[in-house]
């Protein structure tokens, strides 16, 4: 019974959470976390139910910027629909990589995904006309409709991403429950067996990719919109590293994990700034010993728990034997 | 349960951590330096707060700013990435409430950061040389260092009169500042009848550049213009220039020029030239002094960057005094830019937009030492 | 036209000299995961650290270049031993991607702590063969980068004598086939573990060593290492040694082209473009096939 309430308190908790302080630095916070969330959620599709490492999800987030970006810089594009526009391309790219990417498994993914990300990355830096290159795109315009409403504080942009990262989570969990998921479980687990049992492997693998990408496009776009400032460092191994870390910490594979990665890698990194040289290092080592120690990712505490309170539920022992 | 209670605590924390660094702190001045601390530009953000630091310590035993109070200089990490300057510059502003804001080291973190300050905080950006940074005017902006079309233009007028050339190559970082350096000095040096046969552009992540360089050779130029910020590429640059069998004049561009670079790269940059604001052998009391500070305080040798920085501590300490506040800040910047500064790199005055004059030297590199020439 | 074949050949020198570094990086990388389908994020900083420890055993204790290379290899193999120790043998029953964020973990710890430690400073490893040339025709070559060609040689025909030869080889190339079957013949897999964590951070120090002298070293430089090292190791399969040796080689070449030609800010994003053409006509890489170790 607890696990069903559980998202609708997290929800309200996630509501009621900045009214908690008028300070807008923990505003920008909050703001980072849904983005890295959403993008982070989007990095699980591919981690947790295809079963593959994605290390060029980074470059689809910077596609997804820079489509909002210039659209609002050269063509006074308004800036939901460039939201919409940075999903489609994003996930056209998305398509086009996942298309020749996804015939490929295991530690060679790896690779010709992170090609991928540092052929976009490259182009992105050197296509000054379209891109401005290195020096970035600055100035963006916030959120809007025409001229007379705009998202303006970090408020606004963290209810619109909460808003998306509930959406999505939503999606994620009934998808999960749903023939398709089912099949992207089959997948992940035998791809031989579920192809023998009439899942098309292939265009499973595709459809989650295309997804993923696109949601990371439209996270990209509203980073765009909310720091109004973009360059091609976005799409670098480091932001990469950074949301990896986030899925595989909270537990890839879940709802849950990636949100909560999320929430650690931001609020740990900020908690750490008063250790000074030492941030990075304690970081780290907090991030090792809790590999070593949770390789389930945290969520598997609460799974721990679980299991010895209650009667485990049917989703949970699919998870379970996806492990 | 769980989740709802680590948010309880992760928020509690956050507060907690607010409140704390709003109480402590009501005596001190504060100041933000915002530098890249981490990263490959570690080393020169290093340098820099270092210069601030010592130039704080001076401040502060002269018995601080508006009738005793200190300076606190409270440092954070940009990581030499713009996104991180925002994010820097906003914890500076909106978490920790601090009274100026020191950065910009890097053009392209100094063009984001000053989107975010407008209008809300007095900012003092470095050694930053676009153009931009002060073009459009910014009424709390000033920036120290020459633009770089400020240096080119002296720069190259020493090139063409005194250097002897009939044709000059380029290895540029591919960056908002390399792109303009390469624009600049193709314009200038070819008005002066140079010849301008190749620029290879690098990344600020590359590590060998024998190849870029062994083709540059192959145009067989008189000279080979340098453009780094980055120590370590820059020394590496360097040598690589003599590894690959050139012996044609190097040239180090405008205002990059640090003792340790001159150690790093050994024999490779012995009679080199540049130009920087910073004269080392000046006999500037002011300067004289700091160099004390920061030999007593640091193990590193007293640079450019760190000279910059102590400018910024300087004008800013003079002007709060000056001005009589920190906090009204259309007085403070109408202060700095009334007046005439004396500071340890010489006299500096700031025009209507914020941008500094100050005077540029010519410098060689004589006997593993920085030295200025006329 | 004399001057743009000399051109040439001077680039593919580059290449070749480039390439093998990559096969030194690249061969412990690709003998770990070949024995013990590990990915080893961590591997480019134990490269780092083989350049900062021949560092400081010049400048402490005062050793000539070429013995603080041997004593800097040889004290981050025994980090290897303690790499092991703490960051993998205790995961191998685990998910691959687990054991890869641990990997991760480890390189973010070293790069952090080394930049405590070491300082953020630049320096230089001091190398009395650094700046002196050797003209091979009008071909030049620095002598350090003649050194870092015949020193990668020698070491991967000692290492295929070591595989093949010893029984600690055989032992190896048992538990790349089957870890479980091995373990049933008598095969000691901890020391397995352990000898091969030894050999491929002693591989990545010594590269380490021998690249010092011809770039500055900082605590980041092994992100460049690593990332070099498993396009090598993909290129040209994973798990096999000669499979690494031609596709170190050949990234080198080719990005030195791609470099001299077309232009060095693209020489990475080339290299990629030809990785994913080759992996595309051959998925499990050039030597993919090959048995492995």
């Amino acid at each position: 019974m607890m696990a069903r309430f559980l998202p609708i308190l997290a929800v309200a908790a996630a509501l009621v959470l900045p009214l908690a302080t008028s300070n807008t630095y923990f505003h920008h916070l909050l703001v980072l976390w849904m983005l890295y969330s959403l993008l982070a959620l989007s990095l699980n599709i591919i981690v947790g139910y295809i079963g593959e490492l994605s290390f060029g999800h980074a470059a689809f987030f910077g596609i997804g910027a820079y489509t909002a970006a210039i659209l609002g810089m050269n063509f006074g594009f308004p800036g939901f629909p460039g939201l919409l526009m940075a999903g489609i391309v994003a996930g056209a790219f998305g398509f086009v990589i996942g298309y020749v990417a996804l015939r490929i498994e295991g530690p060679q993914f790896v690779i010709l995904t992170l090609g991928f990300g540092s052929i976009i990355f490259t182009t992105t830096n050197y296509w000054v006309d379209l891109t401005r290159g290195p020096m970035g795109i600055s100035n963006i315009a916030p959120l809007g409709v025409g001229a007379g409403f705009e998202l303006s504080s970090a408020l606004d942009y963290y209810y619109l991403s909460l808003l998306l990262v509930v959406a999505f989570a939503y999606a994620c969990h009934a998808l999960m429950l749903s023939r398709t998921g089912r099949a992207f479980i089959a997948v992940r687990e035998n791809a031989q067996l579920a192809a023998s049992l009439g899942v098309d492997v292939f265009r499973t693998k595709l459809l989650a990719f295309v997804v993923a990408t696109a949601v990371a496009g439209v996270a990209g776009a509203i980073f765009a919109h909310y720091l109004t400032v973009i360059t091609p460092e976005v799409m670098s191994l480091n932001y990469m590293v950074a949301i990896l870390i986030m899925v595989i910490v909270g537990g890839r594979g879940t709802i849950a994990g990636p949100i909560l990665g999320a929430l650690i890698y931001v609020g740990l990194l900020e908690l750490l700034r008063a250790t000074g040289a030492l941030r990075m290092v304690i970081f780290a080592a907090l991030l090792t010993v809790s590999v070593i120690f949770l390789p389930g990712g945290l969520v598997s505490l609460w799974r721990r728990f679980a299991d010895r309170s209650t009667v485990r539920t049917a989703r949970q022992a699919q998870v379970e034997a996806g492990e | 349960m769980r989740l709802q209670s680590i948010l309880a605590a992760t928020t509690a924390a956050f507060i907690a951590a607010g409140t704390m660094a709003v109480q402590a702190q009501e005596e001190p001045v504060r100041i933000a330096a915002i530098a890249p601390l981490s990263g490959p530009g570690a080393f020169d953000g290093q340098l820099a707060v270092e210069g601030m630091e010592a130039m704080v310590a001076i401040v502060n035993e002269n018995g601080g700013v508006l009738d005793g109070r200190m300076l606190e200089l409270v440092t954070y990490d940009d990581k030499g990435s713009p996104e991180e300057g925002v994010s820097a510059a906003k914890r500076a502003i909106e978490q920790d409430d601090v009274d100026v804001i020191v950065g910009g080291w890097f053009s392209s973190v100094a063009l984001t950061m000053k989107e975010v300050t407008r209008d809300r905080i007095l900012t003092i950006m470095t050694t930053s040389q676009h153009p931009d940074t002060t073009r459009e005017g910014h009424d709390w902006l000033f920036r120290l260092n020459a633009t770089s079309t400020m240096m080119s233009g002296a720069y190259s007028q020493f090139i063409c009169d005194r250097m002897d050339l009939e044709s000059i190559a380029f290895i540029t970082i591919n960056d908002d500042y390399g792109r303009l350096e390469v624009e600049n000095y193709e314009k200038l040096l070819s008005e002066c009848g140079i010849e301008v046969l190749g620029n290879e552009y690098y990344n600020k992540d590359d590590a060998d550049f024998t190849t870029a360089l062994t083709k540059l050779r192959a145009a067989n130029p008189d000279a080979i213009y340098v453009s780094a910020i980055n120590t370590a590429q820059g020394a590496t640059i360097y040598r690589q220039i003599r590894q690959v069998g050139y012996r044609g004049t190097t040239i180090a561009s405008a205002g990059n020029m640090n003792p340790k670079l001159v150690e790093l790269s050994g024999p490779a940059l012995e009679g080199v030239y540049s130009v920087s604001l910073f004269a080392p052998d000046s006999q500037d009391p002011e300067l004289l002094a700091w160099v004390a500070k920061y030999e007593e305080m640091f193990d590193n040798e007293p640079s450019f960057i760190g000279s910059i920085g102590a400018q910024s501590i300087e004008v800013l300490a003079e002007a709060i005094d000056a001005a009589g506040t920190v906090r009204d800040y259309g007085e403070l910047a109408e202060t700095i830019r009334g007046n005439e500064w004396d500071t340890l790199l010489g006299n500096v005055t700031f025009d209507d937009i914020g941008q500094a004059e100050q005077n540029i030297y010519l410098i060689q590199i004589q006997d593993g030492k920085i030295a200025s020439v006329n | 036209m004399e001057m743009e074949l000399v051109l040439l050949t001077q680039q593919i020198m580059n290449g070749l000299v480039n390439g093998m570094t990559y096969v030194l990086i690249a061969t412990g990388l690709t003998l770990v995961f070949g024995v013990l389908h590990i990915i080893n994020f961590a591997h480019g900083e134990f490269y780092m650290l083989g350049a900062f420890f021949t560092f400081f055993a010049a400048k402490l204790l005062g050793l000539d270049y070429i013995s603080a290379g041997i004593v800097a290899t040889l004290g981050v193999a025994v980090l290897g031993i303690l790499a092991n120790r703490f960051f993998f043998w205790p995961l191998r029953k685990e998910h691959e991607f687990t054991v890869l964020l641990s990997s991760l973990g480890l390189a973010l710890l070293l790069t952090n702590g080394g930049e405590l430690i070491f300082g953020a400073d630049p320096k230089y490893v001091a190398s009395p063969f650094a700046d002196g040339i050797v003209p091979l025709g009008p071909v030049i070559v620095t002598q350090q980068r003649m050194l870092i060609f015949a020193v990668g040689a020698l070491v991967l025909v000692l290492l295929y004598l070591f595989i093949q030869k010893t029984r600690m080889g055989k032992m190896m190339r048992a538990t790349a086939q089957n870890p479980e079957g091995a373990a049933l013949t008598g095969v000691d897999i901890r020391r397995v573990y352990t000898v091969t964590f030894m050999v491929a951070c002693g591989l990545a120090a010594l590269a380490g060593a021998l690249v010092g002298p011809t770039a500055m070293i900082f605590p980041t430089v092994g992100t460049w290492a690593v990332l070099k090292g498993f396009i090598v190791v993909v290129l040209g399969g994973l798990g096999s040694i000669p499979g690494a040796l031609i596709g170190g080689l050949i990234l080198g070449v080719v990005e030195a082209l791609a470099g001299g030609y077309i232009s060095m800010g693209f020489a990475q994003a080339i290299g990629f473009s030809i990785i994913i053409v080759v992996l595309l006509w051959r998925p499990n890489g050039l030597f993919g096939a090959a048995r492995r170790a």
